[in-house]
């Protein structure tokens, strides 16, 4: 048997620092330890565990340097390698930030924060479908989490609704732990990786396109869905224990939108090259800017960002 | 070679140098049939060697203490002062995975007698007077489950009428079952109330309230 061993990181100490990092999924994390080397002081904040989102993905195959590993294990790294530099504080959701001058008042659930700089490494949240079913049936078998709870449907069916990149490894996954899955995806082609769409293809998982699912179904339980087909108009109904729910994510912006940051009509907050947001010593980087959504890029952004903290910090 | 890692155990031992301070007992129950026991104990023994303060004890399910705090699955590991923490707060199955940084965050807090809420939570939590058991359903390989494991233990150092049990689910799939966990972490209050999420303390807290003032 493999076991991990995820440790925790438990600073809670009230302190003042030339930055904050808010979240630390890749980008925050890659942003602390630059801020560090640079010579700023910094402090990064998660509401939950180090490594973000990346803790979700199954197996990661396209980060450099790494052929095949799983996200738990990648997230593991990351948070052992920044914690060399940087001091992280988990399981403690930053609530607010008040501008105070030239600084800023970060009011976490434990401890409070003073920053003259801030990183919003806030990354995403699952999108929900807003159809019949959904809410009522979440926990009795809708769920937005394979690894979470993949092993209650071995040698069952389920449906993975939304065939882009993290519903095709979602499947795949599932697949692999002995699950009977088959994907369903609104466009009419193949909305993930070439890569991934051969490992489905090799895997025999059936792969529905050009189906939009319009309602779960099931009382106490999760007995299915039903989907129409775009093409033909026709309501088709498929059986299943579960149903995965990949069909994409929601910015987490509303404390950068609180102190002034602008976004996109979708709520990513607007960047320059350099990660600035409009508002003077305030960045963000990875998911949360809506770039592709990969772990390399937003390690890449958290570091720019860092950098350009430290040039406007230090150098200016 | 044990099963923590020695970059791993470095890392432990600093933050134990820096946050323990009374003793804490890490109790391991063991008994037949068990495939993660011998594990479990293991895993304690290393845990153990890493701090003075840390105590390891193994014991049967079968034994007087098992009676007296009611446990009845093996694996069960406690954390405890010995004392006032009784047997309330515990993990069925093993701690591995995204859990042991559950068991290390509980070894500090129960070590340093308290643990963290808001005072808002903290005068809810004080008005608990009759029995309460939170159950946390999780599996190993959910990173949210941790926080919901954590706020049932930090709730039970507070207050000594709450009892937080971790259960791992994949070891236990029958009651599991019996319950319909199909999604985790799923929380179980006085078998009765129940809600699915890692939720912050000022609604965890509600459920909590909501299944005391139903005894
Ligand atoms: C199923 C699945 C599979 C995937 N597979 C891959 C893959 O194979 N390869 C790949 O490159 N990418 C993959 N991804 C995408 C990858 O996980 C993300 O692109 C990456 O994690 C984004 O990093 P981030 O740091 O921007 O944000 P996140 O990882 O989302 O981290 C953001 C962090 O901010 C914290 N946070 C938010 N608000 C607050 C607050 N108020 N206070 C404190 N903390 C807060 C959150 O708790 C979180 O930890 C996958 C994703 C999924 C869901």
């Amino acid at each position: 048997m493999e076991l991990g061993f995820v440790l925790p990181s438990a600073s809670r100490e009230s302190k003042e620092v030339d930055l904050a990092i808010i979240g630390a999924g890749p980008a925050g994390l890659s942003a602390g330890i630059y801020a560090i080397r640079a010579g700023l002081s910094a402090i990064i904040i998660d509401k939950g565990n180090a490594g973000g989102l990346a803790e979700d993905a199954p197996f990661v195959e396209n980060y450099l340097g790494f052929e095949g590993i799983k996200g738990e294990e990648l997230a593991k790294k990351f948070k052992d390698h920044a914690r060399n530099y940087v001091e992280i504080s988990e399981r403690n959701e930053v609530k607010d930030i008040i501008p105070e001058g030239e600084k800023y008042l970060i009011k976490a659930e434990s401890g409070e924060y003073i920053a003259r700089a801030i990183i919003f490494s806030t990354g995403t949240t699952h999108k929900h479908l807003g159809i019949p079913g959904e809410k009522e049936l979440f926990g009795k078998g809708v769920s937005y989490c394979v690894t979470c709870d993949g092993y209650f449907y071995k040698g069952k069916k389920v449906a993975v609704i939304g065939g882009g990149n993290s519903g095709a490894i979602a499947a795949i996954y599932l697949k692999d732990i002995g699950v009977e899955p088959e994907i369903f995806e609104f466009m009419p082609k193949y909305m993930c990786e070439k890569a991934y769409q051969k490992m489905i293809e090799d895997r025999g998982i059936p792969y529905h396109k050009n189906v939009r699912v319009t309602e779960i179904t099931g009382d106490e339980k999760v007995t299915g869905i039903k989907y129409e087909d775009r093409e033909t108009g026709e309501i088709h109904e498929f059986a299943a224990d579960g149903v995965f729910i990949y069909v994409g994510l929601v910015p987490m912006s509303e404390l950068a939108k609180k102190i002034g940051v602008e976004t996109n009509k979708w709520g990513y907050i607007n960047v320059d090259q350099k990660m600035r947001t409009n508002v003077p010593r305030v960045y963000a980087a990875g998911d949360v800017t809506g770039t592709a959504g990969q772990i390399i890029i937003a390690a890449g952004q958290g570091a720019v960002a860092a950098l350009s903290a430290y040039e406007d910090l230090m150098l200016s | 070679m044990g099963y923590i890692s020695e970059k791993d155990k470095e890392y432990l031992k600093g933050e134990f140098d820096k946050y323990l301070k009374e003793k804490v007992k890490l109790l391991v129950f063991t008994g037949d049939n068990c495939q993660y026991c011998n594990v479990a104990v293991d895993i304690a023994k290393e845990v153990q060697d890493l701090h003075d303060a840390i105590e390891f004890e193994e014991h049967s399910i079968n034994d007087e203490l098992a009676k007296e705090w009611g446990l009845e699955h093996v694996p069960t590991v406690v954390i405890t002062d010995g004392d006032k923490y009784g047997g309330r707060i515990r993990y069925v199955g093993l701690p591995s995975g995204y859990e042991f940084s559950s068991m290390i965050e509980d070894i500090i807090d129960v070590s340093r007698r308290t643990a963290d809420v808001s005072d808002e939570v903290r005068a809810q939590l004080d008005m608990i007077d009759k029995p309460v058991k939170i159950q946390v359903f999780v599996t190993p390989t959910c990173p949210y489950c941790p926080k919901a494991v954590r706020t049932a233990h930090r709730f039970a150092i507070l207050n000594p009428n709450i009892t937080g049990e971790m259960v791992e689910a994949v070891e236990f799939p029958e009651w599991a079952n019996k319950w319909n966990v199909m999604s985790v972490p799923h929380i179980l209050i006085n078998e009765d109330v129940q809600f699915i999420g890692a939720y912050p303390d000022e609604q965890y807290i509600k459920y909590v309230v909501e299944a005391y003032k139903k005894l």
